[in-house]
């Protein structure tokens, strides 16, 4: 029985959360039962991908090649569960179980109805589910179906909220990310048709031989797929859904859309880039630069536009896409320090951002005030949640010891190895700005005088989730061992890959 | 090893115990500042006995494949020293000044917090280190900038956060650079940078030095100083006189001597065109000075000019102009801390901020206004003062490093001193004897001692120059 | 230009999926009827659907059936258009999905119109 577990854990914890959110509407009058079975599940979950993890960690760089029906590989369908994958998949269980505990009990004002929370926690668990399929798959198509599942079940969640902005900001999201995935189908078209594969390894191995025989479809495949996964992963010019979509979102769900799907795009993009194209074409045909220069354009243009808001959701959501541009630098400076860097990045800008948008969610959900300048002295009011906003919010800064300072110091020191000082200055300066859009938050809610009204913090299950991401901000911070392990042995995989 | 975590530890424990007790009598309150004040000072002296006898403090450890330290060497055990006395002097005048006026909880905590960020800095053994209490210092001394919570205050506030962290974001880049050029970020009995050649050294300098020269407050980036004046008087007096500015201050020194080294830095350009920076700023700072009319800017304007006398020593890579700023910043701290607090009783006790208002009230308090002529005389660096000692060696420093208008420099600025002070001085004590002393009162007495004892020690220093005299030697015998 | 032109039309398949996509586009970028852009985006799918298709298509080639009695050399490729078969599904519960939005805002709003419908929401902000 256990074996039968172990043997096939790469699928079972893809299926998991999928199965599981089919199953929940049966149960659709009992809320309890519902929240409860999310919970146990997620925690069943984080079980399978430590162990998994730890399995990837101890066979130090042999990734674990689990054949869907048995079929070898260019015929059947591969999962490829390697240190990427594993990291991913670390990244997205961690912040999805403090989300799900946060909405505990906390749903029904903000989604409407009861049943409505219950398909909250399908999609939810969709998404889940697909998020964890892209971390470990080896197959292009399979890249398609399970973004568009992620796709819908992030406009679901958008919608999910109950006022009509909501539906207006899903279908916003939902044409912009369809034309996004229908560009990215175009682009697999494009590699199948030149290699013949779907598979990613063989694909990579194929192309490597004949992509001179017609570059030009290669360039289309290449800016297809940049375009298709740069829109759904709010990339600087196409990021216009995203502020809308994250800042309407109910709470869990920004948290959720902006920590998790956002990232799982990248982590796909990162997979076609490195594993399918490799870094060999990446130079040939000049992606790093365009990369890089994206990044750096978003770390600049996400910070002015977060600056402009004050609608608290609104500044994080932009905040999210100076972010992307981090990890979209690391991505294009192709170096092992670099990629280190941006994935480390993007897995403590998981946990930062879920943490900051929970803790703002309490706060509005508490005040009813959407606006920074409104919520004057909450953090004497709101202890425990203004605590962690600041603890994130010096993160995001990248102060030493907390976890968003090594993500940067790697990134640093990837850019001067190739040489980039424009780089290091581009973060640097991203880091000022992102200071100056988040501490006049912190300096508002403690220093300035509180309105006599009656707000508190939010109930025990949302203040343990705004405890845990918090640790895990701290803990990533001080201690980082594993997961920055997991991360350097990813990023030389992906550059040795061949 | 103990002493030091302790000495770290003394301030954030303090600060947590007062801000954990909500409701509490104040003078129970003052007591547990003065105890945790105390132990910071107690064991920085236990750290700086161990460390001037010769033994081994550090502490080192790996943080996600890169090396941290800490543990002095003495420039840092002198720098720790010179802030721990003084915040004993800045608590015990805080005790009066802030004595019936609100938000005492939060302005003791972070307090406390910034002893605990400031010898975070003096005891760091590299950069990494320095640049995480540097950062940090810079958040823990935000909420006392804007104690009053004016409007004012705020935007005074926001201009200190920018600056520094404007600053820190150069010391990151500098630091990068430097590790990725070495591999190595340590400084402790070694120049990181030793043997590298190259012009794009001179940009990495001037990195480094823009990152620590906002809060040395270097012109032209001491634009956050004069505002932040709008804080409570033993704030500015102890943090941007002497703590705060003092970590760029320490900053600089340990770049140029640690990691560059004073060998690379005459080869560099940038690192001969330096002294005439500081010279710029002793000149312009002063000049400014005597121009403001609130007596607090004035100060402050000052603080940025005196500051420079420390870069000066430092920048003349000349043994003898270091032990020259070295003596400068026992010294100055001294006398500094004495002025402002004079400025406070001032403020307080009569409601004056103007230098142009201050007739008479040499009459009304007496033995502040003996201090802070004592004071004055000291920054005109005049004889039994204690600055004139580490005039006389920077002097000394610029003349044998081969530059010796910066000499000129420093008397001109000694002159432009006097016209600074002198007048106010004069006129406090021109006039009639109108009201009567009103030196009086249990809560002036709190002010009024700790400015007596800096006014006294600087005296006994400047007639005993001696005292100081082992703690210099053994900087200068560190970096040469 | 000749040889061009030749290829355009050899590559019919190729040529009618660049057209229809690039109508879609137009479609989806310049209309405001939200039900306009829905359709848009159905017609940019068909076109990457037809592409696949006409990747998958090779000239004289076979069914492709396995049959024991009459065994053929060559058969069209039936993998893209079982791909697409996916496609298919996943592109009906987008636009179903899109329409279940459509009704939702329809019933706020009173209107299909992309431009009205933010007229009204500023409207509404600024009220």
């Amino acid at each position: 029985m256990m074996t039968a577990i172990t043997d096939n854990l790469s699928v079972f914890v893809v299926i998991l959360p999928l199965f599981i959110a089919f199953v929940l509407p049966t149960f659709a009058r009992r809320m309890k039962l519902v929240e409860g079975l999310v919970i146990s599940v997620e925690t069943l979950w984080l079980i399978g991908v430590g162990y998994l993890a730890s399995i990837v960690l101890m066979q130090k760089g042999l990734p674990i090649i689990y054949k869907l029906g048995g079929w070898e590989a260019p015929w059947g369908i591969e999962l490829k569960v390697d240190s990427l994958g594993a990291f991913f998949l670390l990244v997205i269980v961690g912040v999805s179980l403090p989300v799900a505990l946060f909405a505990r009990g906390n749903l029904t004002e903000e989604v409407g109805s009861k049943e409505r929370v219950i398909r909250f926690y399908v999609l939810y668990l969709l998404l889940g589910g697909a998020m964890a399929g892209m971390a470990v798959t080896n197959d292009l198509f399979n890249v398609f179906v399970l973004v568009e599942v992620a796709t819908l079940s992030c406009c679901g969640l958008v919608s999910a909220g109950n006022h009509p902005r909501a539906a207006e900001a899903a279908f916003k999201y939902l044409i912009l990310a369809t034309l996004g995935s229908t560009l990215l189908l175009g682009g697999i078209g494009f590699i199948y048709m030149t290699t013949g594969h779907l598979n990613m390894s063989f694909a990579h191995g194929e192309l490597a031989q004949v992509w001179q025989n017609s570059p030009h479809v290669v360039w289309m495949a290449f800016s297809f797929m940049l375009v298709g996964f740069g829109v759904k992963s709010a990339v600087f010019p196409l990021h216009v859904w995203l502020p809308d979509a994250h800042s309407n979102a109910p709470t869990p769900a920004s948290a959720i859309l902006s920590s998790i799907a956002v990232k799982g795009y990248l982590i796909c993009l990162l997979k076609v880039l490195y594993n399918v194209f490799g870094p060999a074409l990446m130079v040939q045909f000049n992606v790093h630069r365009i990369l890089m220069l994206a990044g750096m354009v978003a770390i600049i243009a996400g910070s002015i536009r977060a600056l402009a808001q004050d609608e608290l959701k609104r500044r994080l959501a932009y905040s999210t896409v100076a972010q992307v541009g981090y990890i979209l630098l690391g991505f294009g400076l192709m170096n092992i320090k670099s990629l280190t860097g941006a994935l480390f990045y993007l897995a403590s800008h998981a946990v930062i951002k879920s943490s900051l948008f929970l803790a703002a969610g309490a706060m509005i959900g508490a005040t009813g005030k959407k606006n920074i300048s409104e919520l004057a002295g909450i953090g004497r009011k709101m202890p425990y949640t203004m605590a962690a906003f600041t603890i994130g919010s010096l993160s995001l800064i990248g102060i030493p010891l907390f976890s968003g300072f090594i993500g940067k110091w790697n990134l640093l020191l990837g850019g001067l190895e190739t040489g980039n000082i424009l780089s290091a200055i581009v973060i640097v300066l991203g880091s000022v700005m992102c200071a100056v859009y988040l501490l006049p938050i912190i300096r508002i809610a403690y220093f300035e005088p509180a309105p006599e009204e009656d707000w508190q913090d939010p109930g025990l299950p949302q203040k343990i989730a705004l405890i845990l991401l918090s640790a895990a901000v701290m803990i990533l911070g001080i201690l980082p061992g594993p997961v920055l392990e997991l991360a350097t042995r990813a990023a030389t995989e992906l550059l040795m890959f061949q | 090893m103990l002493e030091l975590i302790l000495a770290l530890l003394s301030g954030v424990a303090g600060g947590l115990t007062v801000a954990a007790m909500r409701q509490i009598k104040n003078w129970l309150r003052n007591l547990i500042v003065l105890i945790f004040s105390a132990l910071g000072a107690f064991f920085s002296w236990r750290v700086a006995l161990l460390v001037f006898a010769g033994e081994n403090v550090t502490i080192a450890g790996q943080f996600a494949g890169l090396s941290w330290s800490l543990g002095p060497d003495p420039l840092g055990v002198v720098f720790a020293l010179i802030v721990s006395n003084l915040w004993l002097f800045a608590a015990l005048y805080s005790f009066g000044y802030m004595s019936g006026k609100q938000n005492q909880r939060t302005y003791y905590t972070f307090f406390l917090f910034s002893l605990s960020a400031t010898l975070g800095v003096a005891f760091s053994g590299n950069l990494l280190v320095l640049y995480l209490f540097y950062e940090l210092l810079t958040f823990v001394t935000y909420p006392l900038v804007i104690h009053e919570r004016t409007p004012e205050a705020m935007k005074a506030g926001s201009k200190y956060i920018i600056y520094s962290l404007s600053g820190a974001g150069a010391i990151l880049i500098a630091m990068v650079i430097t590790y990725s050029l070495t591999g190595n970020l340590d400084f402790i009995g070694k120049v990181i940078l030793a043997g590298s050649s190259g012009p794009g050294l001179n940009w990495l300098l001037a990195l480094f030095i823009v990152g620590f020269g906002v809060k040395a407050a270097i012109m032209p980036l001491h634009g956050w100083l004069p505002e932040a004046m709008v804080a409570p008087t033993p704030v500015s007096a102890l943090l941007h006189a002497v703590a705060v500015v003092y970590s760029g201050v320490y900053g600089i020194i340990r770049v140029v001597y640690s990691v560059f080294g004073h060998e690379l830095m005459g080869q560099l350009t940038l690192g001969r065109m330096l002294p005439w920076v500081a010279a710029f700023t002793i000149l312009t700072g002063v000049i400014i000075a005597t121009k403001q009319d609130v007596l607090k800017r004035r100060l402050a304007y000052h603080t940025i000019s005196q500051l420079s006398y420390i870069l000066l020593g430092a920048f003349t890579l000349h043994p003898w102009g270091l032990a020259g700023a070295i003596l400068h910043m026992f010294n100055y701290s001294m006398l500094k801390m004495t002025l402002f607090f004079c400025a406070g009783i001032i403020a307080e006790q009569t409601g004056e901020t103007k230098v142009s208002r201050m007739g008479g009230v040499g009459w009304q308090l007496p033995k502040t206004m003996i201090a802070f002529g004592i004071a004055s005389l000291g920054m005109i660096g005049m004889l039994p003062l204690n600055t004139f000692w580490s005039k006389y060696y920077l002097m000394k420093g610029s003349v044998a490093g081969g530059k010796w208008p910066l000499a000129l420099v420093l008397i001109l600025s000694g002159m432009i001193n006097a016209v600074c002070f002198l007048p106010t001085l004069v006129s406090a004590f021109k006039g009639e004897k109108g009201s009567s002393d009103t030196e009086g009162g249990g809560r002036l007495a709190l002010m009024l001692v700790p400015t007596l004892i800096l006014a006294g020690i600087s005296l006994f220093i400047g007639l005993w120059p001696g005292l100081l005299w082992p703690g210099v030697q053994a900087v200068v015998d560190w970096f040469f | 230009m000749k040889i061009f032109l030749e290829k355009l039309v050899v590559n019919y398949p190729f040529t009618i999926a660049v057209f229809l996509f690039m109508i879609g586009a137009l479609i989806v970028l310049t209309k405001s009827n939200l039900f306009k852009k829905l359709i848009g985006i159905n017609v940019m799918e068909s076109a990457i659907y037809i592409m696949f298709a006409g990747g998958g298509n090779i000239r004289g080639g076979a069914v492709p059936i396995l049959e024991e009695a009459t065994p053929k050399s060559l058969f069209i490729n039936p993998l893209p258009s079982a791909l697409m078969l996916t496609g298919i599904v996943v592109s009906v519960s987008v636009t179903a999905f899109g329409l279940a939005l459509i009704i939702r805002l329809y019933k706020t709003y009173g209107t299909t119109d992309a431009r009205k419908i933010a007229e009204m929401r500023n409207e509404v902000i600024k009220g």
